[in-house]
């Protein structure tokens, strides 16, 4: 057994040295012989095993000892070690791929591709007595009226849902990759601003009017309010600047700000938006499934595209 | 009295390192080590004349000729033998080879050797058997592993050759070489001494011994691979056809007949290996000034502190003579039921101790006893008591894990 896993680990040593290469040879003559029901006659074995021995034998003779003795069990255990951690590794491999995070869609948990755990990373919003635990698969968008958000494209094929937060800085880092997302897909798309921080919570409301009052040139704005210096909209008093230099009519905005109807439709959209039970942003919803933190754009696109690439 | 500081200079590997220890060589019976002067006389030959010899007569050619005639005469020297008389092969198995193809064997033709024969010294006349006819018997050692003298006066009678290993490469045990051949010549039978583990270890006159034929090779006798040495009494080497012929082994030829040349240049058909002759007579020059005395002491030193280590351990059997003296350089031991493999692969893993398992070409022997293998620490003079000690301390490791 001991070739077998020989093999693996030679063949992966032998890319960068040609001394393992050798070795890696000896093993896969010996795994094309066990294979073919002979017995592996090349002393690769015996030489595995002797090297093993011997850096045991000058540390501990019992442990050589009882290696020694039960090495075709040691063989097996390893053997079926390796192919289970291998199995993990690929399937890591493949979540990371598919979701950006090795454990699987809004897993946290090391991953050794994301060691920080970027990907999975939001800024966490305060719901006080929330109905259902924060947990991944309870976020959702089942019952949640989306229509009056900001949205565009409406017809496509595709839908893409952004839960996100002007000051929140993972909001920020998944921002371009939505708007990339949204442009080359074509999808139908509604943002939707979640007032994750008390100094930006303002921009619900002023976010909701220059959509009510200026329709399509919200997304302008939009973009601006996500690629500013966050300083520079931590206040109202930079807003009216800001408004007059996209050239909306500060004074329209303000009547809309001050209409009591605007506050009872942004507050019924915080009611829909705390429905999705979503405990941070960003969240975005593709078709539907939630991806929880700013993903790789692959992430994205898989989702929209279908297809795996390996 | 040896020299180790001179001895340590002359062998390069001794001075050299892996993994920071020193590498103890314990397997000399399959492979010498060789001297600088064997090395670099090899190398004044394909720097300074790489011609042709015995053929061309301009200054280079003249050289190598002299060359080769001197080691020609080196070699003789060594066994108290005439020149015509060495015949340069290519190693022991070849000078077997030699004899078998060219002594005039027939069917029914008897040939005796020992139990303990190499493969050269038994595939050759098991060949024969089917080719032939001749009959092919053995002479069965005791169970001390001595030679059966006994056995063999029984079986000599009517023996056309007898053919056996001088002394064993299985466990070095040496026959009595002078009174076999005298009961062999008494009944009218030729001897050949196979004697690759002999001539590194001990004076052979074979003028003394009255042996007819002998072989050994230069690898194991501190000279360059592929080279070896058959010796024969000139008038039977004259009876003998060369079974390999060609150039530079006939005076003339037409393109119906030729005229063979006389011993040795009869026997040795084409191009030689000028370069590995020059060097095997360099070591017998070396050999001899080491001087044989020196070399048997050293052996005998150090196999009996081995084998009395070893023994230490009743589940190690050592193989051949228990009298250490009695067993050369050589050290071949065993355990029940245990692949000595891993014990060797082991010993070079943790202490850089070189030494050999297996069954040594001695196939024969071993499927006939059952037994899969074993492990032979061959010594020569350039080994010494610290490395038999850190042979012993690593053993004494590994054998608490067997």
């Amino acid at each position: 057994m001991i070739c077998i896993i020989a093999l693996i680990v030679f063949s992966i040593l032998g890319i960068f040295s040609a001394t393992h290469r050798v070795l890696a040879k000896e093993a896969l003559d010996c795994v094309f012989r066990r294979v073919t029901l002979r017995p592996c006659n090349t002393g690769f074995n015996e030489k595995i095993k002797s090297q093993l021995v011997a850096r045991l034998l000058n540390r501990s003779v019992f442990a050589a000892r009882i290696f020694n003795k039960y090495f075709e069990v040691f063989s097996w255990a390893f053997l079926i070690l390796m192919v289970a951690s291998t199995f993990w590794v690929v399937k890591g491999g493949y979540n990371y791929y598919l979701y950006g995070s090795c454990n699987g869609l809004n897993q946290s948990g090391f991953c050794a591709f994301d060691p920080k755990g970027e990907n999975n990373k939001v800024t966490e919003i305060n719901v006080q007595c929330p109905e259902v635990e924060k947990k991944e698969e309870n976020v959702t968008l089942d019952n949640v009226d989306l229509s009056s958000f900001p949205t565009k494209n409406i017809g496509s094929k595709n839908t893409v849902v952004l839960i996100g937060c002007y000051e929140c800085d993972y909001t920020r880092k998944a921002y371009p990759d939505i708007q990339k997302l949204v442009k080359e897909q074509k999808t139908n798309y509604t943002f939707a601003h979640y007032p994750a921080k008390e100094t930006t919570n303002y921009l619900s409301e002023i976010g909701y009017c220059v959509y009510k009052e200026y329709g399509e040139r919200f997304w302008q704005f939009n973009d601006y309010l996500f690629t500013v210096d966050k300083v520079a909209i931590y206040g109202k008093d930079y807003m009216e600047r800001i408004l007059d230099n996209f050239e909306f009519d500060v004074n329209k905005i303000n009547q809309c700000l001050n209409n009591s109807e605007t506050v009872d439709a942004v507050e019924y959209q915080l009611e829909q938006l705390q429905k999705t039970h979503l405990y941070g942003t960003p969240t975005v919803f593709i078709n539907g499934k939630a991806f929880v933190g700013p993903k790789p754009y692959r992430v994205y696109r898989t989702e929209i595209k279908k297809f795996i690439i390996f | 009295m040896l020299n180790y500081e001179k001895i340590k200079n002359d062998f390069p590997l001794l001075s050299k390192q892996i993994n920071d220890k020193k590498i103890i060589y314990f397997d000399s019976s399959c492979m010498s080590l060789k001297p600088r002067q064997v090395i670099e006389a090899m190398n004044e030959y394909y720097f300074e004349f790489p011609a042709c010899a015995g053929r061309s007569s301009h200054r280079l050619g003249e050289l190598v000729t002299k060359k080769i005639k001197g080691a020609r005469q080196a070699v003789a020297r060594f066994i108290n033998a005439d020149e015509q008389e060495i015949v340069f092969t290519r190693n022991t198995t070849e000078g077997i080879n030699l004899l078998a193809n060219s002594l005039d064997l027939r069917n029914g033709d008897l040939v005796l050797t020992t139990d303990k024969e190499h493969n050269s010294n038994l595939i050759p006349w098991q060949v024969l058997i089917k080719k032939k006819g001749i009959r092919h018997e053995i002479v069965k050692s005791n169970d001390d592993s001595v030679f059966n003298f006994e056995k063999y006066k029984e079986l000599v009678r009517g023996v056309k050759l007898v053919s056996m290993v001088h002394t064993s490469n299985l466990d070095g045990a040496t026959i009595p070489a002078k009174e076999i051949i005298k009961i062999a010549h008494e009944n009218g039978a030729l001897v050949f001494l196979d004697a690759a583990q002999s001539a590194p270890h001990k004076k052979i006159d074979v003028r003394d011994l009255d042996v007819d034929f002998m072989a050994f090779s230069g690898h194991k006798m501190l000279g360059p691979t592929g080279t070896g040495v058959f010796y024969g009494k000139y008038n039977l080497l004259e009876k003998l056809e060369p079974f390999m012929v060609g150039g530079d082994t006939v005076e003339y030829s037409t393109y119906t007949d030729h005229k063979m040349l006389q011993s040795p240049e009869k026997f040795e058909a084409g191009l030689q290996d000028y370069a590995g002759i020059i060097g095997l007579g360099e070591a017998i020059k070396y050999l001899e000034a080491i001087g044989f005395d020196n070399i048997r002491e050293q052996e005998l030193k150090l196999n009996r502190y081995i084998t009395e280590e070893i023994s230490k351990f009743p589940k190690i059997k050592i193989i051949g003579p228990s009298d250490s003296a009695l067993r050369s350089g050589i050290i071949s031991f065993y355990i029940d039921g245990t692949d000595m493999h891993q014990t060797t692969l082991i010993l070079d893993e943790m202490s850089n101790v070189m030494i050999r398992s297996g069954q040594h070409c001695v196939h024969s022997w071993f499927n006939d006893r059952k037994i899969k293998n074993s492990a032979r620490v061959s010594l020569y003079f350039y080994n010494t008591m610290d490395e038999a000690k850190i042979f012993i301390e690593t053993f004494n490791k590994i054998i608490k894990i067997l």
